[in-house]
């Protein structure tokens, strides 16, 4: 009984399934949104989920590469990897399926995992476009990831814990985007680095190189990817909304927040242009890390 | 200066190595001199800097005469000169290379030789640039021995011919741009060799979409060949046909009416609008600005659905017959342009304040790819972006044409010479057409529409100047006194602008490329001259529907021979 109520954890309710379809439902919103920002009409609310199994039922086309093994395993890393991460955070406003003291750096370096399996995958191929995207994901992970984490460090200070479930119970009763709102921009503009979204889209900049390190992925392996990504574009707004917008309790809280938190970012990402990828890595280490920093330093003055 | 002393002084410059002077027009200078002596002669123009090199146009006078000859034509102001080098058919005619001189001449001569058969003395990249790779030597198409429906031999493509492109030289990859490509909207090919992100050298290829309409030109007769030419380019097909309107009417001695003439500017003018928002929108898109290209494209329908209006078309106007124009602009017409032109002003001015303010955007624009008004003038670099850098290169200023003397416009200029600028200069000439336009349609001359043209057209050579959106557009016509042409050569804006690409692309990141590429709005299609002539027995109307179903049958039918 217990194994069955595992892997129905696991599989299908909250993890699993759920958060597959929840993430492909938020991926709408964000196309959709952005495309009435720019005067279109944007997809229907099933699109995500056709383009998905479409890409399911079609050839996997194999290119020349390095090693076939990464080929074949790093897209399933990659979903896995976002996947896993969802067992520890309050998705749809429940109480995470798994907790325990520290899994807030668990659940980064699992949401990392991602970004790793594509920059790999680049790296495997021999296309041109590939290796450049593969070395610009790479680079934008180095650049991003040190604020990400200190802004998302923040409220663990404060809540006096690591453990997300405990954040979030901490955040319930003080909105953190009022204490730190410096630690919110940094972890929401993060955010945006992490999803590769507009402005920091050079890694799959297709005016310069096609779609970057995953140019050569087709069919299964490209769907694998970006339902890894609607994943971690749903396992990124739960944790930057329930650490800075007042916690995550109910399934109507989960709602209203983790959607206006996506409509910020569907506004930044119509009203920004492309930043190259030394400007990016530039704006990171000079303001976001600076930035996070300062407001640690503050944190730690405080307590 | 007035044009008798700008004459006067390219006489004087070239009395030297002049073999035999002529005046075919009062504003031209047709000089012949041999090829010993053309280096020299145009170091001379070029020292005492007379003007700029516009064309080198490939003449065979046929295996009769047995003689090629190269016109190398200047222009400065509204006088052009013409150095003329004559040379036999066999051996190979040779001339030397004129670009230690003028560097963008190698474009010239590298089309001078591949059409022609010219052997260029020096020339430093004698590579194929506009004619495929298959296309077998010492076959020259714009010979007038070459017929248009000779077969071709094609030679084996075979991996020794061919062998694949290099990836990789040293430490350094090759990045290649194109023929088929997100950035690019129509083909060409770049090869980038980038050190990290760094461009450290490139190399081009165009011609994908050559379709050898010069050559078709000459079988068809003058009427029909305007309908060719307004289909040399999709965006700018009113200042094509406006082109070789003028060069005919001028050897046909025809005086357009001025109200035709009045409305060829105003339809060139919404032209201008029209090839400047979509080429705002492309600039955006590759800078990785969406939002700012779907808004553009947007209000481009506005100025889109002004044209259909006045036309019955969106893209291939074609608003000019020879000796004037097919239509009449009425008062409803007025109106609809006049409304449309205030709407497109209000955003325009928009525009022109979010690209020189949005940060964003101006990171990726300010300081990039800056030219300075000396290296404008040394590539030869025309239109908008040699506008940008300071140089005011403006048929529509410098030669006024048809209605540009009644309604004259002014140049804008701008100096900093980098991305940001160039979108400035487009932006605020949309601003001046939009006010030049309203004079137009507020002041129309009253009068014939069209002037009576001959079916022969007496033999000679012109040399017809416009303002196309992208800078000078050049239209070489000769004729021998028969129904058809004799020889018609263009010269394209975008030619002349690559080297603002080539020379600046290295020490640029690889990211500021495609807007580098889109800075100069090459136009691939009228750089290679396509032709698509579909031409159907019958006329008939078809509704959407018919013309969807039509094509499913079309489909359908190719699908079934294929797998028969």
């Amino acid at each position: 009984m217990n194994i069955i109520s595992s892997l129905f954890t696991l599989l299908i309710f909250p993890a699993g399934l759920t958060i597959l379809l929840v993430g492909l439902f938020y991926e709408w919103m964000d196309r959709k949104l952005v495309a009435r920002f720019q005067n279109r009409v944007g997809p229907r609310w099933f699109q995500p989920l056709a383009d998905a199994v479409k890409l399911f039922s079609k050839e996997q086309i194999e290119p020349p590469v390095m090693t076939a093994l990464l080929f074949f395993g790093l897209p399933i890393t990659a979903i896995a990897g976002a996947l896993a991460a969802g067992l520890y955070v309050p998705m749809l406003g429940l109480a995470p399926s798994y907790s325990f003291p520290g899994d807030l750096v668990v659940t980064l370096y699992l949401l990392s995992l991602m970004t790793l399996s594509i920059g790999l995958a680049g790296w495997n191929m021999t296309s041109r476009f590939s290796l450049v995207g593969a070395t610009r994901t790479l680079t934008q992970l180095c650049a991003y990831e040190a604020p990400f984490l200190l802004a998302l460090l923040g409220p663990a200070l404060a809540a006096g814990s690591w453990q997300i479930s405990e954040v979030n119970a901490y955040a319930s009763q003080h909105w953190m985007i009022l204490t730190q709102p410096v630690g919110f921009v940094v972890a929401l503009i993060g955010l945006m680095g992490k999803l590769e979204l507009p402005p920091f889209d050079a890694p799959e900049a297709e005016t310069e190189i096609v779609a970057g390190a995953l140019t050569e992925y087709s069919g299964r392996g490209l769907a694998f990817f970006n339902l890894g990504k609607s994943v971690e574009l749903i396992i990124g707004l739960t944790l930057v909304s329930s650490f800075y917008l007042g916690g995550l309790t109910s399934l109507p809280l989960f709602l209203i927040k983790t959607i206006a938190l996506l409509g910020l970012m569907a506004l930044l990402q119509s009203l920004l242009a492309r930043l190259r990828i030394d400007q990016t890595v530039g704006l990171w280490w000079r303001y976001g890390a600076l930035l996070g920093l300062v407001q640690i330093g503050f944190m730690i003055a405080w307590r | 200066m007035n044009d008798e002393q700008t004459l006067q002084q390219a006489e004087k410059l070239l009395a030297p190595f002049n073999k035999e002077t002529l005046h075919p027009e009062t504003h031209r200078l047709d000089v012949v001199v041999t090829s010993e002596d053309l280096h020299a002669a145009v170091t001379a123009l070029h020292d005492a800097k007379w003007g700029y090199l516009c064309a080198i146009t490939g003449l065979d006078n046929g295996p009769e005469a047995n003689n090629l000859e190269a016109l190398y034509h200047f222009a400065q102001d509204s006088v052009v000169t013409t150095l003329r080098v004559r040379a036999p058919r066999s051996p190979a005619a040779s001339v030397p290379t004129i670009a230690d001189i003028i560097p963008p001449a190698v474009f010239f001569e590298r089309e001078l030789h591949e059409m022609l058969g010219f052997d260029v003395k020096g020339l430093s990249d004698s590579s194929r640039l506009f004619l495929p790779d298959d296309f077998p030597p010492e076959v020259y198409p714009m010979r007038a021995d070459f017929k248009q429906d000779q077969p071709v031999p094609v030679i084996e493509v075979g991996s020794e011919t061919f062998p694949n492109e290099p990836t990789k030289i040293g430490n350094t990859f090759i990045v290649p741009i194109g023929p088929q490509h997100p950035a690019l909207k129509e083909p060409g090919h770049f090869e980038f060799t980038v050190d990290g992100e760094v461009v450290t050298g490139v190399r081009m290829r165009l011609g994908y979409a050559h379709r050898g309409i010069e050559k078709a030109a000459e079988s068809r007769n003058w009427i029909q060949n305007l309908y060719l030419f307004e289909r040399v380019c999709g965006i700018c097909s009113h200042i094509h046909a406006t082109a070789y309107c003028m060069g005919v009417e001028n050897l046909a001695h025809v005086e357009v009416p001025a109200r035709a003439q009045a409305i060829r500017e105003l339809v060139s003018g919404l032209e201008r609008i029209h090839s400047h928002l979509l080429w705002l929108g492309v600039a955006a898109h590759e800078a990785g600005f969406d939002t700012l290209f779907m808004y553009s494209w947007r209000d481009r329908e506005t100025v889109m659905n002004i044209l259909e209006n006045l036309t019955g078309n969106r893209v291939h106007y074609s608003a000019n017959v020879l000796g004037g124009v097919k239509f009449d602009v009425d008062l409803e017409h007025a109106r609809t342009i006049k409304e449309g032109l205030d709407y497109l002003e209000g955003r325009v001015r928009h525009y022109l304040e979010v690209v020189t303010t949005d940060a964003m955007l101006l990171q990726r624009t300010r300081g990039i790819g800056t030219i300075t008004r000396a290296e404008a003038e040394r590539y030869g670099l025309l239109g908008p972006t040699a506008r940008a850098s300071g140089v005011i290169r403006d048929i529509r200023v410098e030669a006024p044409y048809g209605a540009y003397h009644r309604f004259p416009i002014s140049a804008i200029v701008e100096t900093a010479g980098d991305l940001e600028a160039r979108l400035v200069v487009r932006l605020k000439e949309m601003l001046v057409s939009c006010f030049t336009l309203r004079t137009i349609v507020d002041n129309l001359p009253a009068g014939e529409l069209t002037a009576r043209m001959p079916r022969k057209v007496p033999a000679g050579e012109t040399i017809s100047r416009v303002e196309a959106p992208r800078g000078e557009l050049f239209y070489f016509i000769k004729s021998n006194g028969t129904e058809n042409p004799a020889r018609v050569h263009i010269r394209t804006p975008s030619l002349c602008n690559w080297t603002s690409v080539l020379e600046k692309a290295v020490g640029h990141q690889l990211a500021d490329i495609p807007m580098m590429i889109a800075g100069m709005d090459p136009c691939f299609s009228c750089n290679d001259r396509l032709v698509t002539v579909v031409r159907p027995n019958e006329s008939r109307t078809w509704t959407w529907r018919e013309l969807r179903e039509y094509g499913i049958e079309h489909y359908r039918d190719l699908k079934n021979i294929s797998e028969a």
